[in-house]
Order: structure tokens, then C-alpha cells, then sequence
């Protein structure tokens, strides 16, 4: 558009900025790792012995709840009026997803702290400043008899946490890059994804006398999957985006090609997210070795690769909205 | 009875004249550098065929409004006249609904933080049986404003003589706002 009168600048603002992408990493990343400490410990721990606490249970029992909080609290700072966020809480509307996000994170996130008492009930025993919540945890203890099935819940809210997500930017119509049905499922797996590296980096780090090298393997090998999975699904968007015609079209082939955001996703998403973790699988860590380093190192870099992939997504989706 | 408002802007009667986005800005106090409404002109053409494009850009007032369904609160709403509102006192400025206005009507309003869009003037002017003020303004008639369900009224008899067309209306959201397309200058179809 050309020789306007005013200003333009209200149309080219970012209006969902940094804090919204590290948001949305954050929930996917503590969806997953309760998705995946709640497997392990189903999975591979089916009688009730004392390795039951294996190291990637702990992780996923500290990430979880630490990163939904942190995640909570940037989304209440980028709120125009922070201070007012208490009516999220107290006025709804069902036919928006964000409410229907908020009623879930309103179950999540206290349910995933229970989990993180339960799982830590002896260091909070013997710990002299938390040690003051022991009455709490024991009277959660009292409900044990529950305790599988509030775990099979708060797997269930996590799935819907990691999924919401996604449904909260394909719900609008206006941006193409998020109005897609892929949105939802690419956001879970690639939740999930963080959520291994999470719990692997955490677990090796902090937990190592309990770690469990059988675990570490399913995971790894869980995590190929999951990346083989988002590899199609981002192939799946874009396509979708280049069929619908029109301005989704534009925005699919601008957000491919055009600047630094371009970048971001061929170099940060693709290249160091997804592809140099299969190589590593298929390299380094072939014949399921169990070599540290590379575990880590194969951590760090899936982690990048998600987090990244919610920056492209939020910015890019912002920037190329295929308007002419 | 409920009214049916309908707002009807004219391209060829339409001077770019900038009049009511003037009127609106001292009408609702909006801040520097950001707009309920302007007029955007558009060139189009090669010289010397050129045309200019005067295009209202406002909030529409969908009868099928993303902005107050993806409203986590429900401070965006619409009343019984079918009027998009905003109800600042509920807004937590999340700002959901100015990402998911297809036409890209809201902002936030720098100072106040409140989220701000056309409202067709309606707690300060409409609902006291007055007209928006940039339609009060318009020196050529090319903003008419009105109850369409009334057949005496002028938006009513504009809408019969006039071949209305409505902003993006493949997206299904049936805006309240109509245009008539510009016919002057060179024509390309
Ligand atoms: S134009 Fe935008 S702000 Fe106005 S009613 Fe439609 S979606 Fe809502
Ligand atoms: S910014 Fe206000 S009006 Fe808009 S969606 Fe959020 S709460 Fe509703």
C-alpha cells in the first residue's frame, strides 16, 4: 500500500513478541517431560522396585512444573495490563481456546506439583526449609491409593497442554503459517521431543547414581521417532499452506525464502534440530552405545532445534502473512 | 426493536480528504500514531493510466467476529444490535483478538494499554440517536451510516441503487461495513 495517509506503523507490529515463543516452548517442553517421566516409569519400571525413582522420572518431575511456572509467569508480564490477569481466571468463554488453555494449566500445574512432591517426598523430609511442607506431602500420601489414577490425569492434561498450544495459533484465521490442523500435532511432538532432551540433560546432570542406561536407550530411541515424525509434519504445512492458494500461498513461499527468518528455519530448525540429531543416532550413537557426550550433546542441540522452531513460527507467521 | 446497522462507504464519492479519520481521532480521543480508522489510498496503474483507490480501514463489525471468539474473557463481545465491542474493564490486553482480526482493526492503545478499534461510536454517539462522527463529517457523502431495516433511511436507499461489495468477504466473517468499488481512473478488467 502506497501513499497513506498517517501512519502505518500499527499494522507491522509484532503483537505476540519473544515472550510468547519462549511460552510455548516451555509449555511443550513440560507437557513432554511429564509425558515421558510418566512412560518411563510405566513402562520400564513394571514392578514397584527402588529403582522406580530412576533418574529420568526425577527429571521430568522437576522440569515439568519449573518450566510451566516460569512459562505462566512470562505470559502474564506480556499481557498489556498484567495486573488484570486475575479475569482469565474468573470470566469465561468456552468457544476460545485460550480459555480452554487456561482451565487446563489451572488443573496441570498444581497436579504436576503434586507429582514433583510425591516423587521428592524424602528430600523434602530431610531438607530443613522445606521440610515445612512435609505435612502437605503426607496428606497427599494419604490419597496413594489414587496415586495411578491421578497420574493416568495429569498424562492425559499433559497431552492437552502440549497440543493446546498449537490450537491456540491455528485458531486464527488471519495468519496463515497458523491456521493449519498440523499446528496442534507438530507442537506436541516436537513437546515431546524437548521433553526427552530435557529430561535425558537433567537426568545425567543432576541424577546421575540413579541413572538408568535401558531408559536413557528407549528415549533415545523414542526420540528418533518423534523427530521422524516432525521432519513430514513441517513438510505437511508448508504443502498445506502452498495448496490453500492465495495469501497463504505468498506467506508459505515468503517464510521459506525471504531474510534472517528463512534462515532460522533451514539452518536452526531443520538443519540443527532435525537433521544432526538422526545423524548423531545413526553415527555416534549406533548400535545403541551409551556415550555420554554425545547423549548430551545430541540434548542440547534437539532442544535448540524446538525452541527455534516456536520463534519461526510466532515470528514468521507475524511477519509474512501473505498480505499484498 | 434491533436494529441493523449498516455503514456504507462510497469509493467514487470518497476525496481521500481524510476528514473522518481527523473527526474520529478527536471524537475518541485516540493517541499519536495510532488509528480506529484511516483512509488508505492506493495508486494503481502505469503512468499516465493511474487510478487511485480510496479504501476505509476500519474495524467491519462482523456478524461472525473471530475477534470475539477467541476472547478468553469475553471483553470482546457484541451487543444485541450485533455492534463488536470491547469491554475494558474485562480486556486483560492478551491481545488474541488483534492477532485474529483478519482485517487488522485493533491495536493497543499506547498509553492506556487498553486493546481500541472502531466501535461505529456507539456508547458516545449511536446510542443517543446521533451518527458516528466520521460520517457527520464526510464533505462529500461518501460515508453513509444507518438501520438498514428502516426504509426510510439513507443507508437503506443508498444500499438499493448502489452494487455493494463487502472487505474479504471469502472469509465468511459478513462484516457491517460495505463498499462501492471504485469506477474512476483506468480500468484494468
Ligand atoms: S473487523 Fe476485526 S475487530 Fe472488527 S469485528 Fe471483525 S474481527 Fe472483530
Ligand atoms: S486483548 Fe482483551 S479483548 Fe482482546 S482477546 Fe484479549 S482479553 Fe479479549
Amino acid at each position: 500500500m502506497n501513499n497513506v495517509w498517517g501512519s502505518m506503523a500499527q499494522y507491522d507490529v509484532i503483537n505476540w513478541p519473544w515472550p510468547i515463543a519462549v511460552y510455548l516452548f516451555l509449555a511443550g517442553a513440560s507437557a513432554g517431560s511429564i509425558i515421558i517421566a510418566l512412560l518411563v516409569k510405566w513402562n520400564r519400571h513394571d514392578k514397584e522396585v527402588a529403582t522406580i525413582w530412576d533418574a529420568m522420572v526425577k527429571a521430568g518431575a522437576l522440569i515439568s512444573p519449573l518450566t510451566i511456572i516460569i512459562g505462566l509467569i512470562l505470559l502474564i508480564l506480556d499481557l498489556g495490563k498484567p495486573l488484570s490477569f486475575y479475569w482469565l481466571l474468573i470470566s469465561y468463554n468456552f468457544e476460545s481456546v485460550m480459555t480452554l488453555g487456561v482451565i487446563a494449566l489451572f488443573l496441570y500445574t498444581p497436579l504436576s506439583l503434586v507429582f514433583t512432591a510425591l516423587i521428592f517426598e524424602d528430600v523434602i523430609k530431610k531438607n530443613a526449609l522445606l521440610s515445612m511442607l512435609y505435612p502437605v506431602v503426607s496428606y497427599i500420601k494419604s490419597y496413594s491409593k489414587y496415586a495411578k489414577k491421578i497420574e493416568y490425569v495429569l498424562f492425559f492434561l499433559a497431552l492437552i497442554v502440549g497440543a493446546y498450544t498449537g490450537f491456540l495459533l491455528s485458531a486464527n484465521m488471519s495468519i496463515p503459517m497458523w491456521n493449519s490442523p498440523i499446528l496442534p500435532i507438530l507442537f506436541l511432538a516436537s513437546g515431546i521431543s524437548a521433553g526427552i532432551a530435557g529430561n535425558i540433560l537433567v537426568g545425567m546432570l543432576f541424577f546421575k547414581s540413579s541413572i538408568n542406561k535401558e531408559s536413557i536407550k528407549y528415549l533415545l530411541m523414542l526420540d528418533l521417532r518423534v523427530i521422524m515424525l516432525e521432519i513430514p509434519l513441517l513438510l505437511l504445512l508448508f504443502v498445506g499452506m502452498f495448496y490453500a492458494g492465495g495469501a497463504a500461498k505468498v506467506s508459505a513461499i515468503q517464510a521459506l525464502s525471504v531474510g534472517n527468518w528463512a534462515l532460522v528455519f533451514w539452518v536452526g530448525v531443520i538443519a540443527v534440530g532435525l537433521v544432526s540429531p538422526v545423524v548423531i543416532a545413526l553415527t555416534a550413537l549406533k548400535n545403541h552405545d551409551y556415550k555420554v557426550k554425545f547423549i548430551l550433546f545430541n540434548s542440547v542441540v534437539v532442544l535448540i532445534g524446538v525452541i527455534l522452531l516456536r520463534f519461526y513460527i510466532v515470528y514468521a507467521g507475524q511477519i509474512f502473512t501473505g498480505a499484498l | 426493536m434491533k436494529k441493523k446497522f449498516r455503514m456504507i462507504h462510497d469509493e467514487n464519492l470518497c476525496i481521500g480528504c481524510q476528514a473522518c479519520s481527523v473527526a474520529c481521532r478527536s471524537e475518541n480521543d485516540v493517541p499519536d500514531n495510532v488509528f480506529r480508522m484511516q483512509v488508505q489510498i492506493e495508486t494503481k496503474g502505469v503512468f499516465p493510466d493511474l487510478k487511485m483507490d480510496m479504501q476505509r480501514h476500519s474495524c467491519v463489525m462482523c456478524e461472525d467476529a473471530p475477534c470475539v471468539t477467541v476472547c478468553p474473557t469475553g471483553a470482546s463481545f457484541q451487543t444485541k444490535d450485533g455492534l463488536v465491542q470491547i469491554d475494558h474493564r474485562l480486556c486483560v490486553s492478551c491481545k488474541y483478538c488483534v492477532v485474529a482480526c483478519p482485517y487488522d482493526a485493533r491495536f493497543m492503545n499506547p498509553i492506556t494499554k487498553n486493546i481500541e478499534k472502531c466501535t461505529f461510536c456507539y456508547s458516545n454517539r449511536v446510542s443517543k440517536g446521533l451518527e458516528p462522527a466520521c460520517v457527520t463529517v464526510c464533505p462529500t457523502d461518501a460515508l453513509v451510516f444507518g438501520d438498514i431495516s428502516d426504509m426510510t433511511s439513507e443507508v437503506y436507499k443508498k444500499a438499493k441503487e448502489c452494487n455493494l461489495l463487502y472487505p474479504k468477504a471469502n472469509l465468511g466473517t459478513k462484516p457491517k461495513v460495505a463498499f462501492v468499488p471504485n469506477k474512476k481512473g483506468v480500468s484494468y478488467e
